[in-house]
Parts: C-alpha cells; structure tokens; sequence
C-alpha cells in the first residue's frame, strides 16, 4: 500500500504515456486553488483599503464643516 | 425563543467566529492536501485498464460531489432568507454561487481530460455530463439574476426561488448513471477487507482528497463571505472600527 | 406604480418565463428515450430500423476481434451476454478498447444486419485495481467478465 509505484523520476513524469492527461488536470487543480484562495484576500486588502480612505475622507469633511461655522 | 437564532445570523457573530476558526482550517486543509495529492500521485498503483489516469480520479471525484452540495447550500440559506430574512444566508448564497460554478467546471474539464484518452471522446450528450453542464448554466443563472437585480432584497429573493427550484437537477445528475444508459460509469462501491476491486489503496486516499477539498470549499467560502460582509455592513460601527485599525 | 417597481417586476416575469420553458424542456426530454444506447437485445427485438442513426452499447465480445494488417479497419462483436452485433469499423480506436470491456458505437445497421460504425468509445466500469489485484482474482476464479450491460429482465 506504501510502495512508490515510479522507479525513476522521468517515469513519474510520463504517467505511462498519460502525462498530458494527469499533470493538465493537477495544473487546473493549482489554478483553481490559487484562484479561490488567494483573489479573495486581495479583495479584501482593497475593500479595507477603500473603505478606510473613505472614513478619512468623511472625517476631514465633517472637521472642515465644524472648523468653519 | 428566535432570539440565539438571530444572533447566529448576525455578521458580525460569523466575522468573529470564523477568525477565530480560519487558522486551523486553513492548517487542517493544507495538511490533508499534501498527504492526499502526494498519496494520489505517488502511491496509488496504476489502474490494470487505465494506467496513470486512475490518478484524476483524485482531483475529478471530490469536486464532483461537491459540486453536488451547491444548490442544496443555497437553497437551504436561500429559505432562510425568504422566512426570517437574515442578511447573513443571502450573503452566504450570494457566494456559493460563483464558487460553485468554479467547482462545476473544473469537475467538467477534468472529466473531459480524463475521458479524452480513455473513452476516445471530450464530450459526450449523456444523461451524467449534460445534467452537470445545466448545473454550471442555472449556476451562471443564479449569478446573473443576482447581478441584473440592483434591489439587494429583490435579487436575494429571486435567487434563493430559483436555488430552491434548481435542487431538481441535482437528483437528475446523481441518479442519471442509474436511470438511464450513459457513458459515465456509475458509483464505485468499496471493497473494505481482502483482496478486490476498489480496495483501500484506491479509496483511502480518496476520502482524504473529499475531505482536503470538503475543507478548500470552506476556506473559499469563508474568505468570500468576510468579503461580503464588510461591504454590506460597512455602516457598522463595528466594521468602522475593525477598518481603522486595519 | 413605479418605473423602477415595472422595471423589476419585468425582470423577474423574464426569468420566471425563462425557467418554466427550461423546466418544462427538460421534463418533455425526461419524458423521452435519453438512453445513450440501445443494447443488442433491444437490436435483436427489432427497435432499431436499418439506416437510423443509433448508438450500441455492449461489451466487445471475447475472441471476436479481427483487425486488418494493413488499414485501420476492425471488426467485433459487441455483445450484452445475451445477443450479439456484428460491427466494422474504421478508424482510431480508445486506449481503453479491449475484448472483455465495455464498449459504445455511433453508427447505422446495414441490410445485412451489420453495423457500420462511424466513431467507438470505451466505456469503463466502476471497478478500480492494481493489475497485482486483478491477476489475484483471476487465479483465484472470483471475476468473470462484469455484466453490466446485461439486458434488464
């Protein structure tokens, strides 16, 4: 059950003549992962980002309101 | 009585709770992807008809099946909506949607790699592959209708209508290999003690890839979710003070 | 009653509209034959009229297969345990192509009763093993062919 089932390296990476097959369908797999995990964090950088600039800008609205009455 | 109901539905309760929880799901999901994708690829022994394909197995079948839990995810968080109007399930559903699209095609396109070698064919009109592209189109569907909507109330409702309807087909795409004849080869049963086909060298590391994967969709979703909360509930004086310090 | 209101109220009667003929398609495709293929019982009780466009599906029959040295042509049987059909094909056959597996043929039945297939797929059963495995089962006399494209009793 624990036996590695390639003798060499170029061997695991031919797949028995199915290397397009097997390693397209890992590659799709890394894409997707990184797709899903890593847009949302960047998402979320800009959201915070753009919300904070937005607090700063309400906030020197407000004060330059106040400053001038 | 409804009240910890509620409260289990407030953004800020599953923004908190979920950063809590974020780091060991993200530990528990790396861990059981290395184990299973290095098991998968190293491990397993090649099919006696197949050879190496065997080994898409490991990518093809977790997404399929999850793939199966979308709309019965959205039509779950899509009745909340409708009966109690909590923000928290629409924002859920509001995400599942694009997420589970994802999951779709990449089940699709794995299968079609796969079939291209073995079957002698990418693409077949069966009843198990063209029930699962109706999947991916009422799922751009869902994203479509949520996006034409600009009435965030109108667009939850109509959504969580038309997650609750597409519930159907989800039978139609798990029972088509049984009701009718199709190319795609029905459910594998597992062969638990001796020597047989499917025996635990072959799905041993299946489990471990369903699970890897069950714990990937949990992350994707979560991280989406945050998202949406902070836009929506921007106005918050919690989410005013998290941004801050941010 | 407001525009905005109309303009909403239209989008949801369009895609209202849109999922009942969605709906409504699919259960008119339930309601009919979407069987992949016919087996060759189903051929062999007359369902399949010479010259229609069908498919076949069955497993290729044990000792049954003649490929021509010098083309790409192949004959078999193509068999569900209970009938057989005679099929000739031409062409690149899948890698999962072998007597003893399943087997589904795009093509029509010819005056003679034999059916001239213009693309073959490999169907694969759900039966997953090391070669190790199927060699243990084999000598030990557990599996004979698999039968699942036996015709329904």
């Amino acid at each position: 059950m624990f036996e590695i089932q390639f003798a060499s390296l170029g061997e695991f990476f031919s797949m028995g003549n199915y290397a397009f097959n097997v390693w397209s369908v890992y590659a799709l797999f890394a894409l997707f992962f990184v797709i899903n995990i890593y847009f949302p964090l960047v998402r979320r950088k800009q959201i915070l980002k753009e919300q904070k600039r937005r607090l700063l800008l309400n906030a020197e609205a407000e004060e330059s309101r106040t400053g001038s009455s | 009585m409804w009240t910890w109901f509620h409260q289990l539905g407030s953004p800020k309760w599953f923004y908190e709770l979920t950063g809590r929880w974020l780091p060991w799901l993200v530990a528990a999901m790396s861990l059981l992807l290395l184990v299973g994708i290095v098991w998968a690829l190293l491990f397993v022994p090649p099919d006696y008809q197949q050879g190496n394909t065997i080994r898409i197995m490991y990518i093809h079948v977790p997404f399929a099946s999850i793939s199966l839990a979308f709309f019965p995810l959205m039509a779950i968080a899509g009745t909340v909506t409708l009966v109690w109007k909590i923000k928290l399930a629409d924002m859920i559903a509001k995400t599942a949607a694009p997420l589970g699209a994802w999951f779709t095609a990449l089940a699709l396109a794995s299968g079609s790699i796969w079939g291209s070698d073995i079957w002698g064919t990418w693409w077949i009109w069966d009843g198990r592959l063209t029930s699962m592209l109706l999947q991916l189109f009422l799922l751009i569907g869902v994203i479509s209708l949520r996006s034409a909507l600009e009435d965030t109330d109108a667009a939850a409702k109509a959504c969580a209508v038309l997650s609750i309807v597409g519930c159907i087909n989800v039978f139609v795409i798990k029972y088509s290999v049984d009701w009718w004849n199709t190319l795609h080869q029905p459910a594998s049963p597992i062969t638990t003690s001796g020597e047989g086909p499917n025996g635990p060298e072959i799905w041993v590391p299946l489990v471990i890839m369903i699970f890897a994967i069950y714990l990937f969709f949990a992350v994707a979703l979560i991280l989406s979710t945050r998202n949406e909360i902070l836009q929506r509930e921007r106005r918050a004086q919690w989410v005013q003070d998290l941004v801050r310090t941010a | 009653m407001k525009p905005q209101r109309k303009k909403r109220l239209g989008i949801i009667l369009f895609i209202a509209a849109g999922l009942s003929v969605a709906v409504g398609l699919t259960l008119f495709a339930l309601s009919q034959n979407i069987d992949l293929f016919y087996t060759p019982t189903q051929v062999a009780q007359g369902e399949v009229n010479p010259g229609q466009r069908i498919r076949i599906g069955g497993m290729v029959k044990e000792g049954s297969v003649l490929s021509a040295q010098d083309s790409l042509r192949v004959e078999f049987a193509a068999t569900d345990y209970a009938h057989d059909v005679p099929i000739h094909y031409e062409g690149i056959l899948p890698d999962l192509f072998r007597e003893g597996q399943g087997v589904v043929v795009e093509g029509s039945i010819n005056s003679a009763g034999v059916f001239q297939a213009s693309r073959v797929l490999a169907k694969h059963d759900e039966n997953y093993m090391s070669p190790e495995v199927k060699a243990a089962l084999d000598a030990s006399g557990a599996s004979s062919a698999n039968h699942q494209l036996q015709p329904e009793s």
